[in-house]
């Protein structure tokens, strides 16, 4: 490669996104950035949401876009955050400064998403997200929406839920072991469910963190089965979550496994465990099951259920689309505007629990209820609360 | 009795760390390269293993030697076409060479076969044995015992055959070995690839246990590379110390301090270690 | 005097740049990180560099500035100015802890020595919940701007600042390298016991070497966290995110010069975001896969560095020149 190609190349490559951007704004689009982990670890994750934002998308889009601007299309502007929070903000700031987005959607992962929001409370762009740490909601941001319940909350529930579920198979919990991953998602859920179990007075026996990437968990099990627990709540991705439920099948230790979602909500859990996955229960923030007729188009188009990510991202752009219709404007100040502390029904949303979604003035969706699910076959199936379940939780303690 | 159970345990999984490791002391032995890309060839290794078992029925075990195959060769064009290129440059510029392969594999892999998490299931996956009180995981066992096959087999190349002497000769002094006859190009490119292929493997034996998906090498890297330096870089025997041992420390200081701290610990021994033992565990004196 | 105008048109051209680009916009603060990328590896030049010890562990230094000066803030109210020099100071003497028992180690020994060195400190910032939040991160408060505060509306002042400590490092870098230090440093490189030998301190001097170092990271560990105001262990102490990259940087433009480490940010960061601007709406993945090709490409073209093309050019100028 000679020097001239080298600097025509780059110039082209420095010039390229003026060009595209340009091309762009000939029809009245209304731009949407999407910003998810789609290299590294996440990457299932981030391209799960990606999926579920461009469903949604391509039905309004289809059913001739918004009509309150003219029929003007949803134009999803994709970016990878990749798995550092510095490249996720540059990524959000890029986004915001030459695709003139109306609104942000991202980023799974907490961290990212912190460092996103920091760019978008600056600039007043709203961001939509599912991502649950609590910080999230609690620094007194303007611009921010998170359609779940926070992590505190989700951890609290995985305890409750549980000994509510026992209780009425006629088992009363008393001693529980907490495993967790290390990461910012495993440590603030056990936060919730250390809560929980103090506030029940139910005794911790075992209360680990791991690092995440560990590759053997025979310590973690040898040290479950000495702590006389009665159920196991890891929280857990996906190679963990394999291994902590198949080394528990080594060592014959049969008492109930409450899992934490991320890993043990996916369609590769039931794949790598085939019958070991089954009823095992998990917390989740929300299931397929409560919206077939909605969920099942995800499934036709892209062939595995629809996982929670994929729903709740689905949810963050009708929610939006709908604030956009109401503010009868793609300005980003007039649809944060229209987002805050306000409910929104219809759609969608009817996958979320209680059919709506209702801000508060933090940012958080007050009606977002955790929920229990329990592995039936090759699907997750709710078990708790009982107003919402879809069948009755199978206890086998 | 439960530190009998975390040193069998950390010997177990010592020796699988053993195994994946032993590639890359392989590689730098012979070349003076620090192969960061190695584990993205364990990855390598388990995508193969994982296609053998999802569309041909073969137990991962069994499909080892194709992942060694595949990787091998794999290899044997990376050498050629770009490890070849800087043998003569400045180390630094060979290590981030390597660490750019290792953005190449770990990305195609994503862009070839998805992001989702594969994983196998075979009948022995839950099994373990009973020896009194003690745990053996079945799936660690038959790792173990192939990496003991591996490593006896590799010890046997390198003394008892043309190529392994040759390789060890272009270790040693590569003009000599060149004055000798040696075509020292085709050993690098053997001892690459023989490197490589070895970690590929390994990684066919661990995927009964672990998940494979793109970024499943960036997980294994700085845990081979401590096998490795503890042990003593270019040491075959020091590779395999090396494996034990951090499985061992990791087992057992489960046992003392809080599991989260297992990589603390071996860390801050990797360090003593090296600071009383510059040269590694079996390591040859400067 | 002529020698100095190319280099006083640089750095009026870089002073310039900030006040060019939109200050609410993406590549003021694409601009804003690529200058403090360049002033980590040209900290971290002076060990990578100058005393040819590639160091892999040099986020440790950086965390550990970036979180002191952010705890001193939230629990004591702290300016941050104050809070980089204690920053500062801390990172030299960890710089100081890790010099100790890697002295006596070659090459690649010691590198992964300091990459194991970096992910014990980030094990501690994820596991000391109480002090630095764990693994859920630290948030800078919100404060009124002003400069004594470190706190700006807009990212121009934090462009500035990054220039100027770009400054300040390259300044000592040249220091050291035309200095007493820089001539000793250079004999140990090039034969280490020959230099004891003719009396040199190898140790003090290596260990002068990591410190200055150590500091100097630190120190910068405390601009990131007041630009990007949020960050986790994994984000600073990070092999990937830091310490390869800015060993990366400073090889790619040129180990071991002044100009090296500010080429090679200004390649990498602005390729990087590129990359992502144009790819990684299309595959994921393949934004990051051509930067791993252009990565090897331009490491199998110029493997001493892009410093070797300048080098080239200007000897081809004065070839022209000279009568």
């Amino acid at each position: 490669m000679n020097r001239r190609t080298l600097l025509s190349g780059t110039a082209a490559v420095l010039a390229a996104p003026f060009v595209l951007s340009s091309a762009r704004a000939a029809a009245p689009a209304v731009n949407v950035g999407v910003i998810m982990p789609l290299s590294g670890a996440n990457a299932q994750f981030g391209i799960n949401a990606r999926n579920g934002i461009e469903l949604v998308a391509d039905e309004i889009n289809g059913a001739g876009g918004i009509a309150e601007l003219g029929g003007a299309k949803i134009n999803l502007i994709v970016a990878d955050a990749t798995s550092t929070p510095t490249t996720a903000g540059n990524v959000a700031q890029r986004l915001i400064t030459q695709q003139d987005v109306t609104a942000l959607l991202g980023a799974f992962v907490s961290s990212l998403t912190i460092a996103i929001s920091e760019v978008t409370e600056r600039r007043d762009i709203p961001l939509l997200t599912m991502s649950f740490a609590d910080q999230i909601t609690g620094r007194g941001y303007q611009n921010i929406f998170q359609v779940v319940a926070k992590a505190s909350v989700i951890g609290k529930a995985q305890f409750d839920y549980t000994a509510a579920i026992a209780q009425a198979a006629g088992t009363k919990i008393e001693k529980i072991a907490i495993m967790y991953e290390d990461t910012a998602y495993g440590t603030a859920q056990a936060n919730g469910l250390r809560a929980g179990a103090k506030a029940a007075n139910v005794e911790v026996v075992m209360d680990d963190a791991y690092p995440l990437g560990i590759a053997d968990t025979t310590p973690l099990i040898n040290k479950l089965r000495g702590s006389g627990a009665q159920a196991v709540f890891p929280v857990s991705y996906l190679n963990d979550s394999l291994l902590i439920i198949r080394t528990m099948r080594q060592q014959k230790l049969t008492i109930p496994a409450i899992g934490g979602a991320a890993g043990y909500v996916i369609p590769d859990f039931e794949k790598g465990l085939g019958e070991f996955a089954e009823n095992v229960l998990s917390i989740n923030t929300s299931n397929y099951d409560l919206a077939p007729d909605l969920t099942d188009r995800f499934r036709r188009r892209f062939g595995y259920f629809m996982v929670h990510e994929a729903l709740e991202h689905a949810v963050c752009l009708e929610v939006l689309v709908q604030a956009i219709r109401k503010a009868k404007s793609a300005k980003a100040e007039d649809v944060a505007a229209a987002l805050r502390g306000a409910k929104f029904t219809g759609g969608w949303i009817n996958g979320m629990t209680g059919g709506a979604v209702q801000f508060d003035q933090t940012g958080l969706n007050v009606l977002s209820v955790p929920l229990m699910v329990q592995w039936r076959g090759k699907d997750i199936v709710t078990v708790w609360p009982k107003d919402i379940a879809k069948s009755a939780p199978v206890w086998r303690s | 009795m439960s530190i009998l159970q975390a040193i069998l345990d950390g010997l177990l999984i010592g020796g699988v760390y053993a195994v994946i490791s032993i590639g890359l002391t392989l590689v730098y032995g012979v070349m003076g390269i620090v192969n960061f890309a190695q584990a993205e060839f364990l990855a390598i290794g388990m995508f193969v293993a994982w296609f053998a078992w999802a569309f041909l029925g073969l137990d991962p075990v069994l499909a080892a030697p194709l992942s060694f195959a595949v990787a091998f060769g794999i290899g044997w064009v990376v050498q050629g076409q770009l490890i070849a290129r800087v043998l003569k440059a400045p180390s630094v510029a060979q290590i981030f060479l390597t660490v750019g392969l290792l953005i190449v594999i770990e990305n195609g892999s994503l862009l070839l076969f998805g992001s989702q998490f594969r994983s196998v299931t075979t009948f022995y996956q839950t099994m373990s044995l009973s020896l009194g009180p003690l745990f053996i995981s079945i799936p660690y066992l038959i790792a173990f015992g192939m990496s003991l096959a591996c490593g006896v087999a590799l010890w046997w190349f390198m003394r008892a055959s043309w190529f392994g002497r040759a390789m060890r000769a272009t270790a040693q002094n590569p003009a000599a070995a060149q004055l000798m006859g040696i075509d020292t190009d085709l050993m690098y490119k053997i001892a690459f690839a023989l490197g490589v292929g070895l970690t590929a493997f390994g990684g066919a034996v661990i995927l009964p246990y672990v998940t494979v998906f793109p970024g499943v090498g960036g997980q294994f890297v700085v845990l081979m590379f401590t096998v490795v330096v503890l042990g003593g870089l270019g040491s075959i025997a020091g590779a395999v110390v090396g494996g034990l041992t951090v499985g061992v420390i990791q087992a057992l200081s489960s046992l003392f301090f809080p599991i989260q701290l297992q990589n603390l610990v071996l860390f801050i021994v990797f360090i003593l270690v090296l600071a009383v033992r510059p040269q590694g565990l079996i390591g040859a004196s400067r | 005097m002529k020698r100095f105008l190319p280099l006083a048109l640089l750095i009026l051209a870089a002073a310039l740049l900030p006040l060019l680009l939109d200050p609410r916009g993406y590549w003021i603060r694409v601009l804003t990180f690529t200058l403090l990328f360049a002033a980590m590896a040209q900290a971290w030049n002076i060990v990578g560099g100058l005393a040819n010890q590639t160091s892999l562990g040099h986020a440790a230094f950086f965390g550990i500035g970036a979180y002191t000066s952010t705890v001193l803030l939230l629990k004591f109210g702290i300016s941050p100015w104050l809070g980089m020099l204690a920053g500062g100071a801390l990172g030299g003497v960890a710089a100081l802890v890790i010099a100790i028992p890697t002295m006596r180690l070659q090459g690649h020994y010691f590198a992964l020595a300091t990459l194991a060195f970096g992910e014990v400190m980030r094990v501690i910032a994820n596991v000391w919940t109480s002090l630095t939040g764990g693994p859920g991160g630290l948030s800078v408060p919100f404060v009124p701007p002003s400069f004594a505060a470190y706190s700006f509306k807009l990212l121009r002042p934090h462009a500035y600042i990054a220039l100027a400590a770009l400054i300040v490092v390259t300044v000592i870098f040249e220091m050291i390298r035309r200095g007493a230090m820089g001539y000793r440093l250079r004999a140990i490189r090039e034969n280490a016991p020959a230099a004891e030998v003719i009396g040199i301190d190898t140790t003090r001097v290596k260990l002068q070497a990591a410190v200055i170092s150590g500091v100097l990271v630190a120190m910068l560990g405390t601009l990131y966290a007041q630009i990007a105001v949020f960050f986790d262990p994994d984000t600073v102490f990070g092999i990937a995110s830091i310490s390869i990259r800015i060993a990366l940087i400073a090889i790619i433009g040129g180990v071991g010069t002044a100009a090296g480490p500010i080429l090679g940010a200004f390649f990498i960061i602005p390729l990087e975001e590129s990359m992502n601007a144009l790819l990684s709406s299309r595959a994921a993945g393949l934004s990051q896969l051509v930067f791993g090709i252009i990565l090897i490409a331009v490491i199998l073209w110029r493997p001493r560095g892009f410093i070797t093309v300048i080098d080239a050019f200007r000897a081809r100028l004065s070839r022209a020149v000279k009568p």
